[in-house]
């Protein structure tokens, strides 16, 4: 399914670290470009031979509304996200409410996977993540027979965030997904890019990775999960009801209604190419929306 | 200093961003979405340029500076400078958004509002550029200010192909309609004056 011109070769890929792990070295630790180090395990099963979105892209060019509208905002405004002793309580439908902090959640073994990820703006990169199953933090709170849906809410910061200044959106940004799709094995918090802890940028220290729906459903900076009993309204459904579902799958035959979704333009390129069904993951996950008219609910 | 230098320098100014565009092209400037920044760039541009053309009548009206070339030189030069960035702006979107094809060109036309009012706005600005010549200023007489008032139109249509692509953030486009309408307000006002 993968032409062979679009592998990686191991070389140019391992260059590509070393060049990273480098850059640490010699002393950029003070930019918000480089975190630490993460303690993970490279997961074979998700590791596609697909070349590697170049990290200064996916560090830079980033929607990331807190920090600001423009592309280049969330790099240039990163410090204004402070992520020191970061909480995220889960609550709602469960058991065993609970309220972990980042070491609680880096004690979950870390797996590194490489994924595609497509905007809704039709952008798209593909890019090593680090984190683990969202299902196995759900695990520990155990959700009741209740739990139909889950709500992640993100940072609210209006002191700091130069986004948060304006009610550009309802903040704090709020998304949600079906308890199935967000038990599936292919959903992921991430903690980690390109072998390093998530720069401020990219929704640090935590964020959600859903690979199959358009990138503002992967929520960034969650300080709040919560199980619920009914579908909750995201904020973009909020914002703009006729141009964004609750499901938001990656579809190329359902057009945004002001553009179309058929192709993608992978970061750092001139051209444009085909955009897959549920961003290529069909195989995993088109059976949780099997008779569900996807028009309907896009 | 000769006019025709004086022009010619004039139109190397308006260039120079195009030349920025080129150099970071070449240099491998562009950041992640390339496309998208040579869009919006050019875009950002042609807007400019339309409103600095919109603003030489007002400036004559109140402040009558001493301008180095005749004023309506001034303004020729400046409007085909928007013509030759909305050009830019047009053909990397046919090129690299379209694929260089008509066919899929038409469909967006015919899909996507903020598509078919750029169009619009592109296709307007053309007879105003063709008869930019004192040639042709001569020949349509009269008729050649009327068919010139087409670009407050064209302007207002540019600024409303913006806005429509925009997710959530106006700040930029509302920027550009505030300007747009102080310098349709000091025509009107100049106008009462008169009357």
């Amino acid at each position: 399914m993968i032409p062979s011109s679009k592998i990686t070769p191991e070389s140019i890929f391992l260059n590509r670290r070393r060049f990273i792990q480098g850059m640490a070295g010699v002393g950029l630790m003070s930019t918000p470009l480089i975190g630490h180090a993460l303690q993970f395990k490279s997961n074979p099963e998700y590791k596609p031979a697909l070349e590697l979105t170049d990290p200064e892209h996916a560090l830079h060019y980033n929607n990331f509304y807190e920090l600001g509208t423009a592309k280049s905002d969330p790099f240039q405004n990163a410090e204004a996200l402070h992520t020191d002793d970061w909480k995220v309580v889960v609550e709602g439908e469960c058991t065993k409410p609970q309220t972990f902090d980042m070491d609680d959640l880096l004690r979950i073994d870390q797996e590194e996977r490489i994924y595609r990820f497509r905007c809704v703006e039709g952008w798209s990169m593909v890019v090593p993540w680090i984190g683990f199953p969202l299902s196995k933090l759900l695990e520990k709170v155990q959700p009741t027979s209740k739990a139909h849906y889950v709500e992640f809410v993100s940072v609210l910061d209006r002191k700091n965030l130069p986004g948060q200044r304006f009610n550009l959106l309802d903040w704090p940004y709020k998304e949600g997904l079906r308890m199935d799709e967000a038990m599936h094995p292919l959903t992921l918090m991430a903690t980690g890019l390109y072998g390093k802890e998530l720069a401020n940028q990219n929704g640090a220290p935590i964020r959600l990775i859903v690979p199959w729906k358009y990138g503002f459903k992967s929520s960034k900076s969650i300080v709040k999960i919560r199980l619920l009993e009914k579908q909750p309204i995201s904020t973009w459904m909020e914002a703009a009801p006729r141009e964004y579902g609750f499901y938001s799958n990656v579809n190329p035959n359902v057009s945004h209604p002001r553009w179309s979704q058929a192709k993608e333009r992978p970061l750092g390129s001139f051209l444009k190419q085909k955009t897959l069904m549920f961003n290529g993951y069909a195989e995993e996950v088109a059976h949780l929306y099997k008779g569900m008219d996807l028009k309907k609910y896009f | 200093m000769s006019q025709a230098l004086k022009i010619t320098l004039l139109s190397l100014i308006c260039s120079v961003p195009a030349i920025s565009l080129i150099h970071r092209l070449f240099t491998d400037q562009l950041g992640a979405n390339p496309v998208e920044t040579l869009e919006h760039f050019s875009g950002d541009w042609t807007i400019y340029f339309l409103l600095l053309t919109l603003s030489i009548s007002p400036l004559q009206y109140y402040f009558r500076p001493r301008w180095p070339i005749p004023m309506h030189l001034v303004r020729r030069v400046l409007g085909l400078s928007a013509f030759a960035y909305a050009l830019i702006h047009l053909s990397v979107y046919f090129a690299f958004d379209m694929g260089l094809s008509f066919n899929d060109t038409l469909v967006d036309i015919a899909e996507r509002p903020f598509i078919l009012i750029g169009m619009l706005a592109f296709l307007i600005l053309i007879p105003l550029a063709v008869t930019s010549t004192s040639g042709w200023q001569r020949r349509l007489k009269r008729r050649w200010s009327q068919l010139h008032k087409l670009i407050y139109l064209l302007t207002f249509l540019g600024i409303l192909h913006y806005a429509l692509l925009v997710k959530a953030d106006l700040f930029q486009p509302l920027a550009y309609l505030s300007l747009f309408a102080a310098l349709m307000l000091a025509r009107q006002l100049k106008g009462l004056k008169r009357n």
